[in-house]
């Protein structure tokens, strides 16, 4: 290194601003998977512009799963919970108030956010194995807590979500759009949140806790942060969930939902672009459907895709981590 | 920085013991370092100075005695309260974040300075954008005077141990800290590696800026330091210039004993 650096190193012009195309082929990947995305609706039928509609929401909620593994470390198999808040929240709001999409999809992961945070505060020193089992106490609580608060969430039956923004375009149309419109917007705001200076403390307060604390980021303030935003983006999955599916209910948040996210999260390689969070959710929301009738294998089929991917991932598989690394994982 | 009374900012520890269950490390240890100078501590294995640079850094809390900087205790301030009365520090085992790039690694140095809140993490807004062409252009001085401004936008995992070492080094000065705290620089260099760190670290120093350095490495202290505290069995046993401790005979006693063990 020290030829190398000492004679370039003074001489050696660096750009002041930062090279702007670090991953052509992810940004490329985005676009290129906007543009089929946005078209797929005048090709499909109805029934397939709903499924996808609803991947797309669960595609969110993937990415609130991933953003907590990669800037945080930590895996969670309670975040149906964070869903069903933000998923309720659209519901009552608009039942109780009147209150339309455009206002609630706001309050959606603002209330994962706060439920996100009553959660870490406590749990701030707890991380790993501790951290995932204290989520679970979560992702088990939610059918309890639905159930038994009945006179506001409407019980087994769940309540219904009609509104709908506008009627020049059709209802079919308008939910599969909007999803896809907050998927977007979730994916760009990651991106920018990596290169932030809240970003990358957060990534260093994951891989070298100590070198986070002696440049003056504490530990807990890491946790807290990632999980509040992992909430919120769960809370807004849930909000975008019951708008696209136009109804909520006990089933649709169940602990196995928490299962289905992380496996989701698992299949996209935790990656934070748009093409690995849609094949992440169209692993779990696509294939149970494909699979119907195969109906009781379905479980089966997870494991060994789960465990698959697992260990391909582990063995370093060289066609899978260029896969991955096409999918962004690698530019986060 | 703005202070003025730079000969009164020196990092002290005063009669500092510690002891872990009935094993005691420290025993009312002294040590001054002042400011503009880089004074080296070592010592065989064994001999508490990992353990008293760690009651410097935060990470353990002395049961006795003092640890002040111009004039604040810091004793019972954890490392991330630390950081703020300009404490920065480099790691033993290098502690980059390896999915960052250099630059990237250097601008987390100046995380404290950072005003610019959630918002402009998520959206593109001025204040935000301003702040990291800021941080970009400090962290890039910084590298430029280690002299490994060409690798800013390299990823760290491309990067061999020489290097990394001085990326770990211009996080530490980016931020302009006042006391500097160095743990085994060196470890794990080649030869010539550990004369481009020397390059380096001579290059750092400033006259307001406290340096510490903890090394195993013999030639590199006694080519780096102005002066240096000898640590044997939780005690110092000497202080002074490369000189001097090269001619003490107690230091060379405790050296030659614990080479021949």
């Amino acid at each position: 290194m020290s030829e190398l650096a000492l004679s370039k190193g003074g001489s050696a012009p660096v750009a002041a601003t930062e090279p702007v195309a670090r991953a052509p082929i992810g940004a490329w990947g985005d676009i290129a998977c906007v543009a089929v995305l946005a078209t797929l609706p005048f090709v499909l039928g109805g029934f397939w512009t709903y499924s996808i509609g609803v991947a797309l929401a669960n595609a969110v909620g993937v990415l609130s799963v991933s953003v907590l593994v990669r800037f945080g470390g930590e895996v969670s198999i309670g975040h149906n919970f964070f869903m069903a808040a933000g998923a309720y929240a659209v519901a009552i709001l608009e039942k109780r108030w009147g209150i339309p999409f455009y206002l609630s999809m706001f309050v959606a992961p603002a209330a994962g956010l706060l439920l996100g945070l009553a959660f870490a505060y406590p749990s701030r020193s707890l991380s790993g194995i501790y951290l995932a089992v204290a989520t679970m106490a979560l992702g088990l609580a939610v059918p309890e807590i639905l159930l038994q608060w009945s006179s506001v969430t409407g019980g087994f039956e769940g309540l219904y979500v009609t509104g709908h923004l506008t009627t020049v375009v059709s209802k079919d149309l308008q939910h599969y759009y909007v999803a896809l419109l907050i998927l977007v917007a979730v994916v760009y705001a990651l991106k920018r949140l990596r290169h932030s200076r809240q970003g990358l403390a957060l990534l260093t307060a994951r891989s070298h806790p100590r070198a986070a604390e002696a440049f003056g980021v504490t530990v807990s303030w890491a946790r807290l942060s990632v999980m509040g935003i992992s909430a919120s983006l769960a809370g807004l999955s849930g909000g975008t969930l019951a708008f696209v599916s136009s109804t909520v209910s006990p089933n649709s948040f169940s602990f196995s939902s928490a299962i289905f996210l992380l496996v989701g999260s698992v299949a996209s390689f935790y990656a934070l672009s748009l093409p690995a969070a849609v094949l992440g959710a169209a692993v779990i929301t696509l294939l149970p459907q494909y699979f119907a009738t195969a109906g009781e294998w379905v479980p089966i089929f997870y494991g060994a895709a789960l465990l698959l991917v697992i260990l391909c991932g582990n063995a370093g598989t060289s066609a899978l981590r260029r896969a991955a690394a096409w999918l962004g994982v690698r530019h986060v | 920085m703005s202070d003025i009374a730079g000969a009164t900012r020196a990092l002290r520890a005063e009669r500092v013991s510690l002891a872990f269950g009935a094993l005691q490390v420290l025993f009312g240890v002294d040590v001054e370092f002042p400011p503009g100078r880089i004074t080296g501590l070592i010592g065989p294995n064994g001999a508490g100075k990992s353990s008293l640079f760690n009651c410097l850094t935060g990470l353990y809390r002395p049961q006795t005695g003092k640890i002040t900087f111009g004039g604040a205790r810091l004793d019972g301030l954890p490392p991330a309260a630390r950081a703020g009365h300009g404490l920065a520090r480099s790691f033993q085992h290098v502690a980059l974040c390896s999915e960052m790039t250099v630059a990237e690694n250097v601008m987390f140095g100046l995380t404290r300075h950072g005003k610019a809140g959630w918002a402009s993490a998520f959206l593109p807004l001025p204040a935000g954008a301003r702040e990291r062409a800021d941080a970009r252009a400090r962290a890039i001085a910084a590298l430029e005077l280690l002299a490994i401004a060409a690798l800013a936008d390299k990823r760290v995992g491309e990067l061999p141990p020489g290097p990394l070492r001085l990326v770990e080094l211009a996080r530490a000065i980016v931020g302009e800290p006042r006391v500097l705290l160095l743990d085994e620089p060196a470890a794990g260099l080649n030869s010539l590696e550990t004369r481009d760190l020397l390059a380096a670290l001579r290059r750092i120093a400033r006259p307001e800026l406290v340096m510490v350095v903890v090394e195993h490495d013999m030639d590199l202290i006694m080519q780096l330091c102005d002066s240096i505290y000898v640590l044997n069995f939780g005690k110092v046993i000497a202080l002074g210039t490369p000189d001097e401790i090269r001619r003490d005979p107690e230091v060379a006693r405790v050296y030659l004993g614990a080479d021949d063990a």
